[in-house]
């Protein structure tokens, strides 16, 4: 076809450049027609195998098997037949272990029988630099917050037609990145020998931002490139990482402000004068003696004593200055009772033990020498109201020890009003004294009362230097089950002089409660 | 006999030496060589590839092993400047080469005239690069480096040598195939696969 002369004239330079750049870009990326006449072939590098695949032009010529033989055309030598690529029915063959030099230009028959006869002979040549068809390689990803893992399968053994820095060099694995529509390109280098998978991360991603994966090998000197199907995952957000740094981030400073302030406004309250603390802890807090606190001590007994009250009927004896009388007898002792005020008064006959603490004031006993009452110790039937001492149950606070010393209690045989629990057996009286209850007031020196009897303990000497001790004994509350010790005196029952002095073995007097009243 | 395709070699012919001449004017710099080796050859090499034919089937019994220098066939790593010589020597024996085509062969002439222009580019730019390396070498500091190798520059020498006798070998199997169709086939074959060696060659160039 000529040139049409009325074609408008085109500047010949821009013209050359653009069919320079169109020619450029045909002769680059067009592949040679490996056909002949009966055949199509096609050279395919896939899963890093050599596959050669041909197709009958003639699709009415179907062979039943196929024999491929081959030669290097730079080396002078006989077709070779492939053994595993003989009499096949499949019109591929794997040819990996037999073609290894990529520089190679390779002629291939293929005969394609049916029975013994050759229906179809195809001759093809080609240079496997420029002629293969590069498959993308087999990988899958795995997706994590902000990045993604590619991993690309490769063979345990990489073909011989790739070595020599092939793979770096003349095959270059290309990993795509597309997301919202902007595609990025990623070059990762092979080692020479790069072997097994190989994992190759995409890193700095959005979270929670769908990302498309492709991989494929892009020849450095043929512009046509298979890809592999996109693989697409959606990032997971990052909330959660996040998120729990930052809480755990706030909750420290959280807790932090939180005891700044608390310890501020302390500070400033008891700077301020409105709390004051206390250096020193209630003993309720005090936890030092762990054990009085986990086993606490038994309360100090109370000034409750267990009295057994037995009555004795006693004439009042006068003292008629006649030595002789027998009258004058111990057991006269019993002071008079008398009733004040409301109050049921049980004199005590002996010694008072004097002033103690207010709340042990309570244990006074004036008994007159327990030598003449040693038949005492079985309930009987006198009436003379006598005392056993014995620590209650429960302890008393005016006992310390086991005590068996009687004393007398003077009761008021007249008195009604009983402010202690009694409980009669038989001629004797037996009842509970709550020494706390009761108030205990000194004889006076008149003679008219009579003149608290002296604690007489037969089994044990008191001794007037150890009152103190003895009525501190008394207050001491013993344990449980046991009886505080008492000293118990001799027989002649010494007695502090000063008590001593106004007592009177035979004289009972009764108990004015006057102005001599004791409080406890 | 169609006008068309006289058309197309002419536009492409006229192309091409724009192109090559755009190239030849934008790829001067030397620390650009490897680049512009490495491109130049390939497409020779696919030049070279894209016959419309196949290898003929009756010329397979007419093979030879021409012995392509082992220097470029092991990847050894030689000097940059051996590298460059080899390449020039190699530009000029191929590029003599395809002067004696007499375009009797089904060759398409364009092509092989798109390899000559190619080959003749690629000589000016080495010529260019060469010399430039000799004047720096007339420093006086150098020339202790130049009698240390003046030593190994006998072996690029030798390797030159060899790559002579390879394309005079070549040269001889034509005139005694007296340029036959199969003769020039095979040589096709050939200087194609010498072109894919030089082609990894220039990538030393790179790495140095």
């Amino acid at each position: 076809m000529l040139w049409s002369q009325n074609a408008s004239p085109i500047r010949p330079q821009n013209l050359y450049l653009v069919v320079y750049i169109s020619l450029m870009f045909g002769v680059l990326s067009s592949l040679p027609d490996l056909s002949d006449q009966s055949c199509t072939f096609k050279v395919t590098l896939r899963n890093f195998r050599v596959i050669l695949s041909w197709e009958l032009k003639n699709h009415s010529i179907v062979p039943d098997r196929y024999t491929l033989q081959y030669l290097v055309i730079s080396i002078p030598d006989h077709m070779k037949t492939v053994e595993h690529c003989s009499n096949i029915t499949a019109s591929f063959c794997d040819l990996t272990d037999v073609w290894d030099v990529l520089s190679e230009t390779y002629a291939v028959t293929v005969d394609g029988f049916r029975g013994n006869t050759t229906l179809v002979t195809c001759f093809i040549d080609f240079f496997l630099a420029t002629h293969i068809s590069l498959e993308p390689p087999e990988f899958d990803i795995v997706d994590f917050t902000d990045h993604i893992n590619v991993n690309v399968n490769f063979p345990p053994v990489i073909p011989k037609i790739l070595d020599g820095k092939v793979l770096q060099f003349y095959l270059p694995l290309i990993i795509e990145e597309q997301s919202g529509g902007i595609v990025k390109k990623y070059n990762p280098t092979l080692d020479e020998n790069v072997t097994g998978n190989f994992t190759y991360v995409i890193d700095n991603l959005l979270p929670n931002t769908n990302y498309c994966i492709s991989v494929y090998f892009k020849h450095r000197n043929l512009e046509e490139i298979h890809r592999s199907p996109v693989k697409c995952t959606l990032l997971p957000p990052a909330q959660d990482t996040g998120s729990s740094e930052s809480a755990k981030i706030g909750g420290i400073i959280t807790i932090f402000l939180i005891a700044a302030v608390f310890i501020s406004t302390i500070l400033i309250l008891k700077r301020v004068g409105y709390i004051c603390l206390r250096n020193d802890c209630p003993n309720v807090l005090n936890f030092h003696n762990m054990s009085s606190w986990v086993f606490p001590e038994m309360p100090p007994l109370e000034a409750v004593a267990f009295v057994e009250v037995i009555h004795t009927n006693r004439k009042k004896k006068v003292w008629n200055y006649n030595y002789d009388d027998e009258s004058d007898s111990n057991d006269e002792t019993a002071a008079p009772l008398t009733n004040t005020g409301g109050y049921t008064k049980h004199g005590l006959v002996g010694g008072l033990l004097g002033p103690t603490s207010a709340s042990s004031a309570t244990w006074e006993d004036c008994l007159e020498p327990y030598t003449e009452e040693r038949d005492l110790s079985e309930p009987e039937a006198d009436t003379e109201p006598l005392m056993a001492l014995g620590p209650k149950p429960g302890g008393s606070e005016c006992t310390s020890g086991a005590h068996e010393g009687r004393g007398k209690l003077l009761q008021d045989p007249f008195s009604e009003e009983d402010s202690s629990s009694t409980e009669e057996s038989g001629d004797k009286i037996i009842f509970n004294v709550n020494l706390s209850s009761v108030f205990v007031s000194a004889l006076d020196d008149d003679g008219s009362e009579g003149p608290p009897a002296s604690p007489c303990f037969p089994e044990e000497t008191y001794n007037l230097e150890d009152s103190h001790r003895l009525e501190t004994s008394f207050l001491e509350a013993p344990g449980e089950g046991t009886q505080p010790s008492f000293p118990t005196p001799s027989a002649e029952c010494p007695w502090p002089e000063d008590v001593l002095s106004d007592i009177s073995d035979s004289s009972e007097s009764g108990v004015d409660t006057g102005d001599g009243y004791i409080m406890r | 006999m169609s006008t068309k395709p006289d058309v197309i070699r002419k536009c492409l012919q006229s192309a091409c030496l724009v192109g090559l001449l755009i190239t030849g004017i934008l790829s001067l710099d030397c620390n650009l060589l490897h680049f512009h080796l490495r491109k130049v050859t390939w497409q020779n090499l696919r030049l070279l590839s894209s016959t419309s034919s196949s290898f003929p089937v009756e010329c397979l019994r007419e093979t030879k092993a021409f012995e392509l220098p082992q220097e470029i066939l092991s990847h050894t790593q030689p000097a940059k400047r051996y590298i460059k010589e080899a390449f020039y020597e190699m530009s000029i024996q191929a590029f003599n080469i395809f002067s004696q085509y007499t375009f009797t062969s089904t060759w398409e002439k364009d092509y092989l005239k798109q390899i000559q222009i190619g080959l003749d580019q690629q000589l000016q730019y080495l010529e260019q690069c060469l010399e430039e390396e000799e004047k720096e070498k007339e420093d006086s500091k150098e020339l202790e480096e130049d009698g240390m190798n003046w030593s190994g520059a006998l072996v690029p020498q030798l390797s030159n040598l060899e790559l002579r006798r390879y394309f005079n070998r070549i040269d001889n199997f034509l005139k005694e195939k007296k340029y036959s169709h199969c003769a020039w086939e095979i040589i096709r074959v050939e200087i194609r696969r010498c072109f894919y060696y030089f082609q990894k060659f220039a990538a030393l160039l790179r790495k140095k």
